[in-house]
């Protein structure tokens, strides 16, 4: 008797208190961002402080401002090969790939552009035209050379992967989650959004999309799981000026704000880095050339946001999308 | 046998009983809105947003910037701040869990927990 009451109190208390690893979470101000990276695991305490030395890591690879990070290095040596760290190649190689499928409009040699609007120092402004025509020539992604590890840009050109930075970076977090065994955790990088694995409890993760038009709320939710949600909008970073809206993702056609009828590309897909250039490269592509690439390559799924208050939605995303907004929903098929 | 039989499974049916009851509790427990105001990292307030009274809280910024935090009806957004930018005063009133009040110059956030 005594035997079958103890064995049925361990079943119960077995099933009954399974436990859930804790919640840990970090804050992280970087890469001129707030972070935000919650794991459940154990170990979680020491794995979010490894992260965080990680991104301190990128960040001093990446940094367009300090002056011996790779970019820096390469900007200061235009003309001459530089050698970079594995890191910076992997990303670079990227930014030029997907360059070259949207035609340039991802373009990781924008910045004398980015510079000349303030949008690298805060003294937002619209360039003079001649400004910007003395510009353009030198933002050109295909002059940039990439051989292994080694780069080489013309004179006058500079880089900045600053579109594909956080993408990677939350690559970066959520391998060194995985490595380690962790199986739930996500971090949320000024808004970019990564998840390993499903919640504690084996639900899927709800992941919230801002609304262009009213940043401050979510114009609708999705159910991920291992998978990134990115987005570029015109609402991120912007200055006004005699009533006009400018914002920072540029249109190396023109050298103006990319103004081809999208207000914000929601990119979800597994890889962060992926995610975090097409959200640009599509944003930039417009309405039309936008659906077109999704068609054409694949891989990926999209939620844009057109200028004239429509959603338009690829079907992968059909069944985990829940509508917050009265806007209407397109759903896009592979025709 | 028999009367052990029965007494598991009475021990198990009460057990199974209590821990049903104690599982539609927690699943009906009102939702919480809690707001943290964190420093850089730090967790600096706690607040629950609907039994919080209406009031201002500043904070001061090791730089020397601050920012005023408004608490009015149960709303919790950012009113007055040295920022240069004032994002966060722009952003408004704290709606989503996935969209926090942030103030970069000043380290300051503002979210659900």
């Amino acid at each position: 008797m005594k035997r079958i009451l103890i064995f049925v109190l361990w079943l119960v208390l077995l099933t009954g208190c399974e436990r859930q690893p804790e919640k840990k979470q970090i804050d992280i101000f970087a890469m001129d961002t707030y972070m935000s990276l919650t794991v459940y695991d154990e170990n979680g305490d020491a794995l979010l402080q490894q992260a965080s030395e990680r991104i301190t890591e990128l960040e001093q690879i990446f940094s367009v401002t300090q002056p011996d990070s790779d970019t820096s290095r390469i900007n200061a040596h235009a003309g001459k090969p530089v050698e970079i760290c594995g890191d910076m190649a992997v990303v670079m190689e990227k930014g030029l790939k997907i360059g070259a499928e949207s035609n340039g409009a991802l373009d990781i040699t924008i910045y004398p552009l980015l510079q000349a609007w303030g949008f690298t120092t805060d003294a937002l402004h619209v360039p003079d035209a001649d400004t910007i025509a003395a510009l353009l020539p030198y933002v050109d992604y295909t002059q940039v050379q990439l051989d292994g590890n080694t780069v080489t840009i013309p004179e006058n050109v500079m880089i900045d992967l600053g579109a594909l930075v956080k993408g990677y970076t939350s690559d970066a977090v959520i391998g060194l989650f995985r490595e380690n065994g962790v199986t739930s955790a996500i971090v949320s990088l000024g808004g970019n959004v990564q998840a390993l694995g499903r919640k504690p409890d084996g639900s899927l993760w709800t992941v919230g999309v801002v609304d262009p038009f009213s940043p401050s709320e979510n114009m609708c939710t999705l159910q991920i799981e291992n998978q990134a949600v990115i987005t570029s909008g015109n609402y991120e970073r912007y200055f006004e000026e005699d009533g006009k809206r400018y914002w920072h993702i540029l249109d190396r056609t023109d050298g103006f704000p990319a103004d081809n009828g999208l207000v914000s590309v929601t990119v979800v897909g597994d890889s962060g880095l992926t995610c975090d250039a097409l959200s640009t490269a599509l944003f930039v592509e417009g309405t039309e050339k936008a659906v077109n690439h999704w068609r054409q390559t694949g891989g990926f799924e999209m939620i844009c946001v057109t200028d004239d208050g429509r959603i338009l939605l690829t079907e992968g995303l059909k069944d985990s999308f829940l509508s917050l907004s009265d806007m209407p929903v397109e759903v896009i098929t592979h025709e | 046998m028999n009367k052990k039989l029965l007494a598991v499974m009475m021990i198990v049916s009460v057990i199974f009983t209590v821990s049903l009851i104690l599982v539609i509790l927690q699943m009906k427990a009102p939702d919480k809105r809690i707001a943290e105001v964190l420093q850089d990292g730090t967790v600096l307030y706690t607040i629950d947003l609907n039994s919080a009274e209406n009031q201002t809280i500043r904070i001061d910024a090791k730089s020397g910037s601050y920012n005023i935090i408004t608490i009015e009806n149960g709303e919790i957004y950012i009113s007055d701040a040295g920022c240069p930018d004032h994002i966060c005063m722009k952003t408004g009133i704290l709606k989503s869990e996935n969209v926090p009040i942030v103030c970069l110059p000043n380290k300051l956030v503002i979210r659900f927990r």
